[in-house]
């Protein structure tokens, strides 16, 4: 009998539509592996291969499409293959590619052994693929704290520096917190959905669709009620949202600009894959889910704003704008319960999010002077008169996170202030536009900075001559640039191709 | 007799001493204490709740939440150390070099 059983999961497993995250970890290996191999003067040579590598995996994802085999539940119910999935991966390839590139520009300024990072970065976005398919609460748990152990090393990988190891401490601390928090809610909902005295009971409650089920027959079960809260308690820290954006700041801040980058952009886009996966599970608790995630919305989106209005250190102002974007993309998913594109315009919020967010840190790993954490407005000055190109990315970049018009950030708030308006969250949809009139002061405060002649002190200007930025700035590094500013500008006036994509073409 | 309350009643007092414990306590070494009373809090649980209710998968996860936990040690304890080789403390209070 059990062997008939394993035979029948056995039978499930299709390594085949797992392939692009086979394909990281052996990419990741292999770096390893030419690292030993090659003389020490060619190994300047091994990042490039990474992003080569990546870039295969993603042109196989993009153009090799999803077969009607790859679709539905695959390794024992483990994983279920569909299309946000999807979508989530080819997001996180293209995140993990850009970060590559960041990575690149910060680690040649330093003597620190460089490969690891890239060998680290790779298992991270495999961990991070799998997770936005996870089906099942194991499943969901390993990978999530593959990549957060990940997280742990990359935040704190410039150890030559207290800042990057203090930042790496606090987000160790409170990753760890969060992880702890959201297991003993799966331990919870484990226990009440496998009380066989409990109608809809099964034997692997940890599996969505049994906990959906179980969840719909007992909608009033105590344990089942605090487990759920436990478990979106736990993903509210990873997405940085109000009470849990503590951390935000300070590991933001520490942490090297690729890292930044990375944890801006894809730890808050996991977040999101898990909460619209786990939303959809929890409805039929949605009288419980739904008010509370409305109140932290409109939390998170006035703390984010209102907390970045005076920051002047860039890091800063990166992590504290991120959270109210956290907020805007929990307004899509609160939408998403009664007007159903709204998750459509929550992952086109997430690739302008992520276009925009790309453009910035490109910019500030490129300024030099001051040290990685201390970047501050000040250190803008005339940006764009000393290097006009960055000058130009840095604006179309804070642009469309502010959501000027024509920009790709402009439709990505504009989709989802539709949906919220289509769904009748006016209260919301208030805070909303209130904390994007607050969010352009800030932005175009750093605009202003870069752009706008700054008053100084005339012994100020007996220094000697300043660094041109970007001086570094090779083909690739142009090239990475233009290709992220183009997308924000195309996509902002044309949203034909990706909407299509997102739709689910 | 003891039954599947009193587990639960056990792994929730674990749960809560090692939760006010991360936000109360000072040390980092002891702060990384209470996160893996919080991880065994659960692993008693799910235990008690595999055994009382049936089915294997508690059981089975208890392994995965077991090397979780060793990988999330060795790395933490590597930034403790390096931490500590530069700042000579590893008081939370005295670590504040990042702050607005």
């Amino acid at each position: 009998m059990p062997t008939e059983y394993l035979q029948q999961i056995a039978e499930s497993n299709s390594w085949g539509a797992i392939g692009p995250e086979l394909g990281l970890g052996i990419l990741a290996l292999l770096l390893l592996g030419l690292e030993i191999l090659l003389p020490k003067v060619a190994h300047s040579v091994i990042p490039r291969i990474a992003v080569i590598g990546q870039l295969a995996i993603l042109a196989s994802l993009l153009w090799g499409g999803m077969s009607d085999a790859t679709v539905g539940e695959a390794f024992g119910g483990m994983i279920r293959f569909d299309e946000t999935g999807q979508i989530f991966r080819i997001f996180f390839l293209i995140t993990s590619v850009f970060v590559s590139y960041l990575g690149m520009v910060s680690l040649d300024r330093k003597t620190l052994p460089q490969i690891e990072y890239f060998h680290i970065l790779l298992v991270v976005t495999a961990a991070l693929m799998l997770l936005a398919q996870a089906n099942h609460f194991v499943m969901l748990f390993v990978a999530l704290e593959t990549a957060t152990v990940g997280f742990y090393i990359l935040v704190s990988y410039f150890r030559d520096t207290v800042v990057s190891l203090e930042a790496g401490l606090k987000y160790l601390i409170m990753g760890a917190l969060s992880s702890a928090i959201l297991l003993f809610g799966i331990v919870l909902l484990y226990g009440a959905g496998s009380n066989p005295a409990l109608m809809g009971s099964s034997t692997d409650p940890m599996n969505f669709g049994n906990l959906s089920r179980f969840l719909s027959a007992n909608p009033a079960d105590t344990l089942g009620l605090l487990g759920m809260l436990l478990v979106l308690s736990g993903i509210a820290f990873k997405i940085g949202a109000f009470p849990f954006q503590i951390w935000v700041p300070d590991v933001y801040q520490g942490a090297p600009i690729p890292t930044t980058a990375l944890l801006a952009i894809g730890s808050k886009a996991a977040g999101f894959a898990m909460l619209m996966r786990l939303v959809d599970v929890f409805s039929p608790l949605g009288d419980w889910i739904y008010p509370l995630l409305s109140a932290l919305a409109a939390l998170t989106i006035l703390f984010g704003n209102l907390a970045a209005l005076t920051q002047r250190n860039l890091k800063r102002l990166m992590g504290l704008s991120g959270v109210s974007h956290a907020g805007f993309l929990m307004l899509g998913v609160i939408a998403s319960r009664t007007v159903e594109w709204a998750s459509t315009a929550v992952m086109f919020y997430l690739f302008a999010y992520l276009l925009a967010s790309i453009a910035v840190f490109a910019v500030l790993a490129h300024i030099e002077g001051t040290s990685d954490s201390e970047l501050s407005l000040d250190d803008l000055g005339d940006l764009a008169k000393r290097n006009g190109f960055l000058g130009l990315a840095l604006a179309v970049g804070i642009g469309s996170l502010a959501g000027i018009p024509p920009l790709a950030g402009f439709i990505g708030k504009l989709l989802i202030f539709v949906a919220a308006f289509q769904a009748e969250h006016y209260g919301l949809l208030g805070v909303a536009v209130v904390g994007v009139v607050i969010s352009i002061y800030y932005y175009f405060g750093v605009i202003k900075a870069a752009f706008f002649e700054a008053w100084r002190f005339s012994e100020d200007e007996e220094q000697g001559e300043e660094p041109i930025p970007g001086a570094r700035l090779g083909f690739f590094g142009k090239l990475a640039i233009v290709a992220v500013v183009a997308g924000t500008i195309i996509i902002g006036f044309y949203q034909g191709p990706l909407s299509s994509l997102l739709a689910g073409g | 007799m003891i039954g599947l309350e009193h587990y639960i009643i056990v792994s929730c007092l674990l749960f809560s001493i090692g939760f006010f414990g991360v936000l109360l306590r000072k040390n980092t070494l002891v702060i990384y204490m209470c996160l893996e009373l919080m991880l065994n809090a659960s692993n008693l649980a799910l235990v008690a709740f595999s055994r009382y209710n049936g089915g294997m998968g508690g059981n089975v996860f208890v392994f995965f939440i077991i090397t979780v936990a060793a990988a999330e040690v060795a790395v933490g304890l590597a930034i403790i150390v390096a931490l500590f080789r530069k700042r000579q403390t590893v008081e939370v209070e005295e670590l504040n070099t990042l702050k607005n």
